[in-house]
């Protein structure tokens, strides 16, 4: 059988359903083909979407039209804004989900979408014409298993932790798989690979889960849902109903759980030398941290509810590779879990993984055209990571599918640019998570702002759906009435001052602009609102306030923020050709020719991120830059 | 057609080395160097011709004190060096006139430029071919690598690991700030805000410390002025060659021989002087004479030494010696020269050094006592406290000093740590420049191996 689409999506994790939905989005004739058409969208990890910065980039994702802000609502059963205690700048929120009504929430979600087209089907080659000159063959589709030929302009593969998977638990050899239950992807591993890609390999890893009725919640702290806030939202309105909540649980574990993990080190696959890939340091393994911080007293167990209907939980910072039996020993070590039993084993899973700086902004692979990575294949963990990636790679293959430019998200714009270009620019040596600290923009880069980043940008090239540009031209118009009325409003002393009175600041005699007391420390936004009459007010959403706060309380701040973004975005605009000649640029030092072979930087502010390359380099690199380009006019000019 | 430059601001050095000269030429390029210019000579240079140069009194921004009288040219965009507007401002020479004029710039908006900037403008404004702008760069680097002394080197390389060893804790500071705020659910407690901004206090003490050492890292890079002085006919210059080991200066037994001042940079004990002979000082004297001895005057205020030289042979003059040595700030070193003319029986006074050029007799131990007055200080903590030895590497710090202390104050205040860390990110930026390397991936370096975080 053949079938022709625009654009093949290989894979249905988080990465491969925001490309396909991206590109249907777009217009552009869409397949997803996955083994497994049950086990789209899996949490393979935690049961939980957001976090600091990750829940940023969560509601980034649903700013441009995406999936999983929408399926995280819809399958939320405990939602928390952290950071709550900090300025709203660096606010994340998280949601804990229900397991399977995410997956049956994403189905939905993809099903509504025209254009796009679900297949059943382990894809095992990759068509690509032969080269011809030195000129790279162009991807023209796949081929699967069971003998379906796929034909298609672009390709975006989104394989997770399926190339060459090889799971580990300890104790009993290792065994090929791509998640527990699941078969890899080997001869797909092996033709991406005779394309000449380079590719290394990391691990990752996961903790039991436990049944919950065997906990003795009396020797755990309850930890509930944050009542304040309670959604990602598209651009904040678009509501999903409230499903009953439930609380996490917090224990923590104890010496007895170090004696059992250090006397039972040799085993774990980890540390008896069976794995060689690197994992995340975030993310470590108990068995880390028990080696790396002898010295800790303590570390933290967060219980996670799965879901509504089942009883498992989900235990959070034991993620291991030692043997069965060992986990059930140490799980009964911490306090609350000493009748607990083991529902799923922990294990560790290993697998291939492309170095992204192989990879274009548009996350297009550069010496295959029309094949595009995203998600854990480029390198990353986590679902909002994968997701970013998605919309940029399905994105990217839709609007070059259809002959337009391509989109590329900048650093001072989301965190969705942050990653990529981290991605495409230093490379990764370990699992890459996004972090606050990764932004040199912390403070533009908000999740109470994702709407006039990144959803305006979505609507001009039309990656929103109508019922979306609807509610994001509301939420906009929100945004700038709020801000108008704090700044036009001037609260009389009498209105004002029992605001004021209770954030512990000075009273008024005259009237103030609302906004100039917003600036005070302590005075919120919401108080002054309802001070100021709320019934004549408008009624604003949480995150509509939250960029009335920053926008009055961090001014100056975010203004040289922005002041510094536009220095950044004076760089980029200088250009460096992709066929640059490094190695014939003798005025830089071999170490810098050599990474930026290897990075081949779109623009000097990229190059300028490249570890490791010096001032002296950099400028350098501006002069034979614009020497080759005179060379080029010349050349151009001259006939024949 | 004509190419504007795309570098936006306005960018302002010396183009004459730094040193004792009739004139030094202080260099304007971009877009406001005119309009600075016009604030700081109080005139419409946006009005005269290209290249037409104009005597102006310069003027202290906001106060009507004068700061020199200089010739001013403006070269306008593209037709100038960097392809930019340039005006070039011809202060009178010397240290202390070219740098209030400079500061007097960069107070209406200038910038200092960077090590290699007005050429690299000059190139991308496409007035310089790269074999051109390469040449340039090779110069400047050349002069550089010769000039330096062997303790200099020593020097700047102490320097190095001592801001590497502040940019750490810049990192560590910021790193406890991640924990706060990447982290909000672990639960071992962060440290305090208070703590971190008190540790803050602490790093700024220390950058201030290393500041302190600029005026003797200045002294290293440029050399310390030794002026030589005495009656005419005292031997100063004999004794000038004498050091230097070349003939230099003109030397002659009639009185006044030199008019000018003669200046020649010489290392003791890899230490750098910039030697000055000088007229003699008598009154009296012929016009053009008194000329150099008033160059003499001017000389002797800035001196880092004086060489106060007397003939062997000679009577001591107390009364007008003492006149004279109580009229210099500088610290004098009594030389009795000619000491192999020197009579049976003469003997110098205890804090005189007696030398022969001649037979070289106790050259060593003036070199000596030179050394010792001058660098003192320096040669006692060579190994141990490095010193900032150039404006820009002062300007680096001074800058990252700042945003670390404006860091602790917004903590202070309550400003919010995800805010007040871009002061941190600027000071880090700053202490980088200092070194020459750029980094971040190291906050999140220092936050997994010092905290055990993560679920």
């Amino acid at each position: 059988m053949r079938l022709r689409y625009d654009v093949i999506v290989v894979g249905g994790g988080h990465a491969g359903v925001e490309a396909a939905a991206a590109s249907a989005r777009l217009g552009a004739a869409t397949v997803l083909v996955t083994p497994d058409l049950t086990r789209i969208a899996q949490m393979s990890c935690n049961p939980a979407i957001g976090g600091v910065a990750k829940g940023t980039l969560a509601r980034e994702v649903g700013a441009m039209g995406g999936v999983m802000a929408r399926a995280a609502d819809a399958s939320r059963i405990h939602f928390r804004m952290l950071n709550r205690s900090k300025g709203p700048a660096v606010w994340g929120p998280r949601a804990q989900c229900d397991r399977v009504r995410y997956v049956v929430a994403v189905r939905r979600i993809l099903d509504g979408l025209s254009g796009l087209d679900l297949f059943q089907e382990m894809v095992t080659g990759l068509l690509v014409d032969r080269e011809r000159r030195g000129v790279p063959g162009r991807v023209h589709g796949v081929e699967t298993r069971g003998g379906v030929t796929f034909e298609g302009k672009k390709v975006v593969v989104t394989a997770g932790t399926f190339l060459r998977g090889r799971l580990h638990v300890g104790g009993s050899a290792a065994q090929g798989a791509g998640r527990a239950g699941e078969e890899p992807s080997v001869s797909f591993a092996e033709a991406l690979e005779g394309h000449g890609l380079r590719v290394a390999r990391f691990k990752t890893g996961t903790p039991p889960r436990i049944d919950g009725r065997t906990v003795d919640y009396a020797r755990c702290r309850r930890q509930d849902r944050d009542e304040g806030s309670d959604a990602f939202r598209f651009c904040s309105y678009a509501r999903e109903p409230l499903l009953a909540q439930l609380p996490c649980w917090i224990t923590w574990t104890d010496d007895g759980l170090k004696e059992i993990v250090t006397r039972n080190l040799a085993r774990s696959a980890l540390y008896g030398g069976e794995i060689s890939g690197r994992g995340p340091r975030y993310c470590p393994s108990i068995e880390d941290k028990v080696v790396r911080f002898p010295d800790a007293p303590r570390h933290q167990v967060f219980l996670e509810p799965e879901g509504l209907d089942t009883t498992e939980l989900y235990v959070n910072g034991l993620s291991t590779s030692l043997p069965a039996e060992v986990q059930l020993e140490f799980l009964r070590s911490i306090p609350g879990l000493e009748e607990a039993k083991i529902t799923k084993p922990g294990y560790a899973v290993e697998y291939d993984y492309f170095p992204p700086h192989q990879l274009r902004h548009t996350l297009e692979v550069r010496d295959v055209p029309g094949l595009y990575f995203a998600g854990q294949i480029n390198g990353t963990t986590g679902y909002e990571e994968a997701a970013g990636q998605g919309v940029v790679a399905g994105a990217n293959a839709a609007l070059a599918a259809q002959g337009r430019a391509s989109l590329v998200v900048e650093r001072d714009q989301g965190y969705m640019g942050v990653l990529v270009d981290d991605l495409v620019t230093k490379g990764v040596d370990e699992p890459y998570r996004l972090f606050t600290s990764r932004a040199e923009f912390r403070l533009l880069l908000r999740q109470d702002n994702t709407a006039g980043r990144l959803g305006v940008t979505a609507r001009e090239i039309g990656l929103l759906t109508e019922q979306q540009e609807g509610v994001l031209a509301e939420r906009l118009a929100d945004e700038s009435r709020a801000l108008t009325w704090f700044r036009e409003t001037a609260l009389p002393p009498r209105t004002a001052n029992p605001v004021l009175e209770r954030a512990g600041s000075a009273p008024i005699s005259e009237p103030k602009r609302a906004r100039e007391l917003l600036r005070r420390p302590g005075v919120g936004a919401g108080a002054l609102l309802e001070a100021g009459g709320r019934e004549r007010a408008p009624s604003f959403g949480e995150d509509v306030l939250a960029t009335v706060e920053v926008d009055a309380k961090y001014e100056g701040y975010v203004r040289r923020e922005a002041e510094r973004a536009a220095k950044l975005r004076a760089q980029a605009a200088f250009s460096i050709p992709e066929d640059a000649p490094y190695c014939d640029f003798v005025t830089l030092s071999w170490e810098a020719r050599e990474k930026l072979t290897r990075v081949r930087p779109a623009s000097l502010a990229q190059a300028g991120r490249i570890p490791g390359l010096s001032p002296a380099d950099l400028q350098n690199l501006v002069m034979e830059v614009r020497k080759l380009k005179a060379e080029d006019a010349t050349v151009e000019r001259q006939p024949g | 057609m004509r190419k504007r430059s795309s570098l936006g601001d306005t960018i302002v050095a010396q183009a004459t080395p730094p040193g004792l000269g009739a004139v030094a030429v202080l260099r304007l390029s971009g877009p406001h160097a005119i309009e600075i210019a016009g604030r700081l000579t109080r005139r419409n240079p946006a009005e005269w011709a290209d290249r037409a140069s104009r005597l102006c009194a310069l003027t202290r921004p906001g106060s009507d004190e004068t700061l020199d009288h200089a010739l001013v040219a403006v070269y306008r965009a593209p037709a100038s060096y960097t392809g930019e507007d340039v005006v070039e401002v011809s202060t009178h020479g010397g240290y202390e006139t070219p740098a209030v004029a400079l500061e007097a710039c960069v107070d209406l908006g200038a910038r200092r430029a960077r090590p290699g900037e007005f050429t690299q403008r000059a190139y991308l404004n496409g007035k310089l071919d790269l074999t051109q702008a390469e040449a340039v760069a090779g110069l400047v680097a050349a002069k550089a690598a010769k000039g330096r002394t062997v303790a200099l080197h020593q020097l700047e390389r102490g320097l190095g690991e001592r801001v590497a060893a502040l940019r750490e804790r810049l990192v560590e500071l910021s790193a406890l700030l991640v924990q706060h705020i990447d982290f909000p659910e672990e639960d071992d407690a962060p440290v305090a805000l208070g703590t971190i901004a008190s540790r803050g206090r602490d790093l700024a003490r220390e950058m201030a410390l290393l500041l302190a050492t600029a005026p003797a890292g200045e002294l290293l890079r440029e050399g310390a002025l030794a002026v030589l002085a005495g009656r005419p006919n005292s031997g100063k210059s004999s004794l000038f060659n004498g050091l230097l080991g070349v003939e230099r200066a003109i030397v002659a037994g009639e009185a006044g021989t030199t008019r000018d001042a003669v200046e020649a940079v010489v290392g003791i004990d890899g230490f750098p002087f910039r030697l000055v002979d000088t007229a003699g000082l008598r009154n009296g004297a012929g016009s053009i004479e008194q000329l150099g001895i008033e160059v003499a005057r001017r000389y002797l205020e800035e001196a880092d030494v004086v060489l106060y030289c007397r003939e062997s042979g000679t009577a001591p003059d107390d009364e007008a010696e003492g006149a004279f040595v109580a009229s210099l700030s500088a610290p004098v070193v009594f030389v009795r020269t000619k000491w192999d003319l020197a009579q049976a029986g003469e003997a110098p006074r205890a804090d005189e050094v007696a030398v022969s050029v001649r037979t070289g007799e106790g050259l060593d131990l003036l070199q000596e006592a030179l050394r010792r007055l001058v660098f003192r200080g320096v040669v006692e903590n060579r190994n141990d406290v490095p010193v900032v030895t150039t404006q820009r590497q002062a300007r680096d710090l001074e800058a990252a000093m700042g945003e670390v202390e404006a860091f602790c104050s917004a903590l202070e205040k309550g400003v919010p740590p995800e805010a007040a860390s871009a002061h941190l990110k600027s000071a880090e930026t700053s202490l980088e420049e200092v070194l020459g390397v750029v980094a971040d991936e190291d906050v999140l370096d220092r936050v997994f191996r010092d905290f055990c975080i993560g679920k």
